[in-house]
């Protein structure tokens, strides 16, 4: 799945060129819904998610040129933030999902966040760094990235007080884009 | 702590790609992410530091329904198969404010005397856009119950040889029951067969899905669902 093959298929896609979508689907499709799945921790939200990014990628297919990012950063954050808000919609109306139930179930996923981490080595930079930052802040960042948990939700699964967490994720991500920057 | 401007710009573009930022917040973030260029710029530079962490996430096949909803989709005048009712649900969802919104300019001018006491209302959006793009209204209980009063915003078009069909959602996981077709005039009524009108003032919502020409042929939605919204009693 090369960076290059990709962004050639999104350029066909602002074409409406179905056959190109086709192809950007099969191609990208599994490593999309497998972040999906992640972030939505249910199967059918995910795919509601995928639905509703790969239709947002087919009208806004256009604006990828414009990012300048890779492609398949472009469509992850796509991705992400679709299934980041459905996470974070307002609730009022289907209640009785509790979000605390479906946080159990994050400790049966895997692989879990120190062994995806272990396999990002490939995104070298990146894992090493994240090595660099302290035990608390490695975790905490990780599973916000990988499991979409609020500030909230990291401090009730970390079982420490809500400002402690805060400040592990800022002073991390702080020190991330030093060592990103200067290396 | 404080901040000067580059660096709230820095930790919020950083906490917003992160997904930690809190709901609201997450809100007001996308708005100011419209208007500010170089708070665009500060997102993009952390999706690019982040997204190696995606790669590492072991690959799922999605089945392939998902495929077929989204060429439905791109292609509404061409029929696809059904969509799961959890995303009517979820696109119902998401208009549930605007509802709350209009009820109140819907409900007035129309709102008859003593007689009428009580209206539903089912706010339907455009699930892509979604832009309110019509309102279907009726009085629960009375007499005409099971007269419905369609409001069809904006100029609507139905692609030729297709029909549009309006579904109830029972909700829970009950699935969507067919109440009948509408054309894509402004104003008209639609008189529900007494058999689904007892579901009618127990709706969850409503959606409205393009069909061939005389409906669905199977008796649930087969083709793209172009608006839904939840019912709300006034």
């Amino acid at each position: 799945m090369s960076p290059d093959r990709i962004a050639g298929l999104l350029v066909r896609c602002a074409r409406k060129d179905e056959r190109a979508f086709a192809e950007l689907y099969r191609l990208s499709a599994p490593k999309l819904f497998a972040v999906a799945v992640r972030i939505t921790r249910r199967r059918d939200w995910a795919e509601d998610v995928l639905q509703e990014s790969f239709v947002n990628i087919w009208h806004h297919a256009d604006g990828y040129a414009a990012h300048k990012s890779a492609p398949m950063t472009w469509m992850t954050a796509i991705v992400r933030n679709r299934a980041l808000d459905w996470l974070r919609r307002p609730r009022e109306v289907e209640a009785d999902e509790s979000h605390d139930e479906l946080l159990a179930a994050v400790v049966d996923e895997r692989p879990g966040p120190e062994e995806l981490l272990r396999r990002a080595t490939d995104a070298g930079r990146l894992a090493e760094c994240l090595r660099q930052l302290s035990e608390e802040q490695q975790r905490s960042i990780t599973l916000a990235f990988f499991y979409g948990l609020s500030h909230g939700e990291l401090a009730a699964r970390l079982e420490r007080p809500l400002g402690t967490v805060k400040t592990w994720i800022r002073r991390g991500l702080d020190r991330l884009r030093l060592c990103l920057e200067t290396r | 702590m404080r901040y000067d401007s580059d660096e709230l710009r820095e930790k919020l573009a950083a906490e917003y790609v992160l997904g930690t930022l809190a709901p609201r917040a997450r809100r007001r973030f996308r708005t100011l992410l419209r208007q500010d260029p170089r708070l665009r710029r500060a997102v993009a530079d952390w999706e690019q530091r982040l997204s190696p962490l995606a790669e590492a996430v072991p690959q799922i096949a999605p089945p392939a329904r998902v495929w077929r909803a989204i060429r439905a989709r791109i292609r509404p005048p061409r029929l696809g198969p059904r969509q799961s009712l959890s995303f009517w649900r979820a696109a119902a969802l998401g208009s549930a404010l605007v509802a709350a919104t209009l009820i109140v300019l819907l409900a007035l001018p129309d709102r008859r005397p003593v007689s009428t006491p009580e209206m539903m209302v089912a706010v339907m959006n455009d699930v892509q856009t979604r832009a309110p793009a019509m309102t279907v209204s009726w009085t629960p209980g009375g007499a005409d119950r099971r007269v419905l009063r369609i409001r069809v915003m904006g100029h609507a078009e139905m692609a030729p040889d297709t029909a549009w069909e309006l579904w109830l959602l029972p909700g829970g996981n009950r699935p969507p029951v067919s109440i009948g077709l509408i054309s894509t005039h402004e104003t008209q009524t639609l008189v529900v067969p007494a058999a689904q009108a007892a579901l009618l003032d127990a709706a969850w919502g409503l959606a409205m899905s393009v069909e061939p020409k005389g409906g669905s042929p199977t008796g649930r939605p087969t083709g793209p669902v172009l608006y839904s919204g939840p019912c709300v009693k006034t």
